[in-house]
């Protein structure tokens, strides 16, 4: 299937690793120049350099994607470094388990500072431009639990549903202007975050599937890179589950 | 979808329709007869010459020299909560006129007869609704634009085949 | 062929008239117009209406007017011609005439406005403009008129004061009309400084919106010659288009259609310009008055400023215009405007104008533009035989 990516810009937060790290990837093989944003610059850097070795040119920031006024920035800087910018992925998150009663106010601080705040300092920075470019990609990461809420997760649940009906406002802001805003919301993925987790967690996650497998990073990058494309032209506002069946 | 174009459209109806979605891309466009290349801004469906009603679609550049404007102060019904607001005609470059709204590069003291001044289609960004029109600028303030391919990955670019 | 005279006039009182409707008003007039010709309502052949009908509640009123005059079932039709369909009804009531298939016609022109809020008729008027190209952007009929006057005072220098003396002038003879809707004259201080309603126009560069009827009665020239009253020939008659969009037009600066019209209006009736001694102008804007005065020949073109100024217009300059006090101080019933027009100028050619008459009035004009200039009617009147 041809995608139409060749020769498109992507800034992809959290790229340094799991699942930004495989869109990364996957945008880059399918010809997009990527730069790559993640709190940890030396992956972020790592990232650049896999970037490159596919013939693509590839850019590292290190930053914290919940400061605002640097996200802005760093927008603007990689959009003037390339020249363009067609497509932003936010895929930076965290998690900080607790249940509600434990849970203190800089672990849902935290939380909802990356998983929430983040998303909409990038978005707001890139589709402002997307926005005067008439057109433009926005994919944004959330999770099955944002829309179905997880036992000892209040804050990244509420960050990730946050994360869908921001997305959904910001695909009616942007849609006349040729802008689509999509959300990716994976079940358990293997990445390093779900490794951190007790056994049985993940487990439980596998006996929830429909398929009786656990998502890799590229088949939620898949989901991304469609939604990347210009195949996906039609669709906005849309939450694509990439779950194995879950959540259904 | 004509009913895009205008602060206010009273006139949803026409061949020309195009003409707003093309706005909407950030081009502006004059018709040119088919027959017998006759153009015209703004666009006609049936050619103002031979009456043909073939036509095709031209960009144009909206550069053009003020002949006069007026601000309206008593303002008819359905734009009230604008007034004031300047209308201007500008005689365009590549034929025919245009009347237009100031955009934010000038205003009405600024305004001198026969200044060169630039038709720039606007996507109105403060309205929940898809409604375009165009403003006069100054030449050096024109939107900014998307220049070399491919072009943005908008939801309105054509498909490969 | 045989001529067509006017036998009656008859015109209610111009303004807000919230003591009548439309159909009454009409009949105001018309009653009026019978008494002065000294003929029985029988002798009406048909009628012709000069009325825009965006206005009234009532559809097609043509008929409803036709019926509480009692003339039914003698023909009745409509003309429309925006602001000027006074005169466009005048016009077919003549070409009926001259066609030999009636003797003698009334022309009402009537119009009730000020059942309307101004924006309605400000957005009403406005489009009578493009409504595609041009009323989407909220464009208002002063709007139109503003652009020509801006125009007007770059390419030839016209001031804000001379277009300030059409105001002065025609409230000085507005105050002298008892039908008028404003009956005070006006300093130049107070007209200049007025409310802006369209730059560079304002309050006192702008006509009113208002109620009223007038009333013609046209006959052929063998029935003409057994009325009360001398007939007053209508001698010339031209009629113009010019594009309705500003975008089209291609001077700014004056309304091709009226110099189009008055040229073949002396023509018909075998005058120059300077043969006019009274004339009753389209001034729904003091630009308005002042581009009529270079459309219809009064001076060069590009001198309409200084002819306001010098008090040309004046009883006693070169040709008086507007000394019924034009639209702007009689008001503007848009329908009825056309007709008053031509009852104004017969009033002056028989002699009857009161304190108001130019002296040796025997060639007078009306000038009656529809939109901006997308229709106009010149008639010249004369009385001699």
């Amino acid at each position: 299937m041809e995608l139409g990516l060749a020769g498109r810009t992507a800034l992809v937060t959290g790229g340094g690793s799991g699942i930004g790290a495989a869109i990364v990837l996957e945008l880059a093989a399918e010809g997009c120049d990527v730069a790559v944003v993640d709190r940890d610059g030396d992956a972020a850097i790592a990232m650049a350099r896999r970037v490159e070795a596919l013939g693509r040119r590839g850019l590292a920031r290190a930053a914290d994607v919940s400061d605002f006024a640097l996200a802005q920035a760093v927008v603007a800087e990689i959009a003037d470094e390339f020249g363009r910018l067609d497509i932003l992925v936010c895929s930076a998150g965290i998690t900080d388990d607790a249940l509600s009663w434990k849970m203190d106010e800089g672990q849902w601080d935290r939380v909802l500072d990356v998983n929430l705040k983040g998303a909409f300092a990038y978005a707001r920075a890139a589709g402002a431009r997307m926005k005067d470019a008439r057109g433009g990609r926005i994919v944004n990461i959330a999770s099955i639990n944002g829309l179905r809420g997880k036992f000892g997760q209040a804050n990244y649940a509420a960050s990730k549903g946050g994360l869908v009906a921001l997305s959904k406002t910001l695909a009616r802001e942007l849609g006349k202007f040729g802008v689509t805003v999509n959300v990716v919301a994976p079940g358990m993925v293997r990445t390093a975050m779900a490794n951190k987790l007790p056994a049985g967690v993940i487990e439980k996650a596998l006996d929830e599937t429909v398929t009786g497998t656990l998502a890799e990073p590229a088949d939620c990058a898949a989901a991304v890179t469609f939604l990347c494309s210009a195949r996906a032209r039609h669709m906005t506002g849309q939450v694509l589950k990439v779950d194995g069946g879950q959540y259904l | 979808m004509f009913k895009w174009f205008g602060v206010v459209n009273l006139s949803p109806c026409t061949r020309v329709a195009a003409f707003a979605e093309h706005l909407r891309a950030g081009k502006l466009m004059a018709s040119r007869c088919t027959a017998c290349g006759q153009r015209a801004f703004p666009p006609r469906a049936d050619c103002e010459r031979c009456l043909s009603p073939e036509f095709e679609w031209l960009e144009i550049s909206g550069r053009g020299r003020l002949l006069t404007w007026s601000r309206i102060d008593a303002a008819p019904a359905g734009f009230e909560d604008y007034a004031p607001y300047v209308v201007a005609v500008l005689e365009l470059v590549d034929g025919g006129r245009a009347l237009a709204w100031l955009g934010d590069s000038l205003t009405e003291d600024e305004l001198r007869i026969d200044m060169e001044l630039v038709l720039t289609p606007r996507l109105r960004d403060d309205l929940e609704e898809i409604r375009v029109d165009y403003l006069l600028e100054r030449p050096r303030a024109q939107a900014p634009r998307t220049n070399g391919a491919p072009p943005a990955l908008a939801t309105t670019e054509r498909r490969n085949p | 062929m045989e001529r067509v005279g006017i036998v009656g006039i008859g015109h209610t009182a111009f303004g807000r008239r919230g003591d009548a409707s439309v159909q009454e008003l009409a009949c105001e007039a018309f009653r009026g117009a019978l008494a002065d010709a000294g003929l029985e309502r029988d002798a009406i052949d048909a009628t012709v209406l000069g009325s825009v009908p965006e206005y009234h509640k009532q559809r097609s009123l043509a008929g409803v007017i036709q019926e509480y005059l009692g003339l039914a079932p003698k023909p009745v039709w409509l003309t429309e011609a925006a602001c000027a369909s006074g005169s466009a009804a005048i016009r077919t009531a003549w070409l009926s005439i001259r066609a030999g298939e009636h003797d003698v016609v009334a022309v009402i022109g009537c119009q009730k406005m000020t059942e309307l809020a101004t924006a309605e008729i400000l957005g009403l008027m406005g489009r009578v403009g493009e409504v595609q190209w041009e009323s989407s952007f909220g464009t208002t009929f002063p709007g139109y008129y503003a652009m020509f006057a801006r125009r007007h005072m770059h390419d030839f220098g016209t001031t804000r004061a001379q277009l300030t003396q059409v105001a002065v002038k025609n409230h000085h003879y507005g105050a002298q009309n008892p039908l008028a809707m404003f009956r005070k004259p006006v300093t130049a201080e107070k007209a200049e400084g007025s409310e802006s309603v369209a730059s560079p126009l304002n309050v006192y560069d702008c006509c009113a919106n208002a109620d009223g009827a007038a009333c013609v009665i046209l006959a052929r020239e063998s029935v003409a010659r057994t009325c009360t009253k001398p007939p007053v020939w209508l001698a010339g008659m031209g009629c113009a288009t010019a594009s309705a969009s500003i975008l089209h037009r291609g001077s700014l600066t004056g309304i091709p259609s009226a110099a189009r019209a008055a040229a073949d209006a002396y023509a018909m009736a075998g005058v120059k310009p300077e043969r006019v001694r009274v004339a009753d102008v389209h001034d729904c804007f003091s630009i308005a008055e002042v581009m009529a005065y270079e459309d219809l020949g009064f001076c060069a073109r590009g001198e309409g400023g200084r002819y306001a100024e010098e008090r040309q217009g004046w009883i006693g300059g070169r040709v008086p215009v507007n000394v019924d006090g034009g639209l702007k101080a009689k008001g503007h019933p848009v329908g009825a405007t056309g007709v008053s027009m031509t009852c104004e100028i017969v009033k002056q050619l028989r002699g009857e104008a009161g304190e108001r008459q130019v002296p040796n009035a025997d060639v007078g004009l009306t000038h009656n533009v529809g939109g901006i200039g997308q229709y106009c009617f010149v008639q010249v009147l004369a009385r001699n035989d």
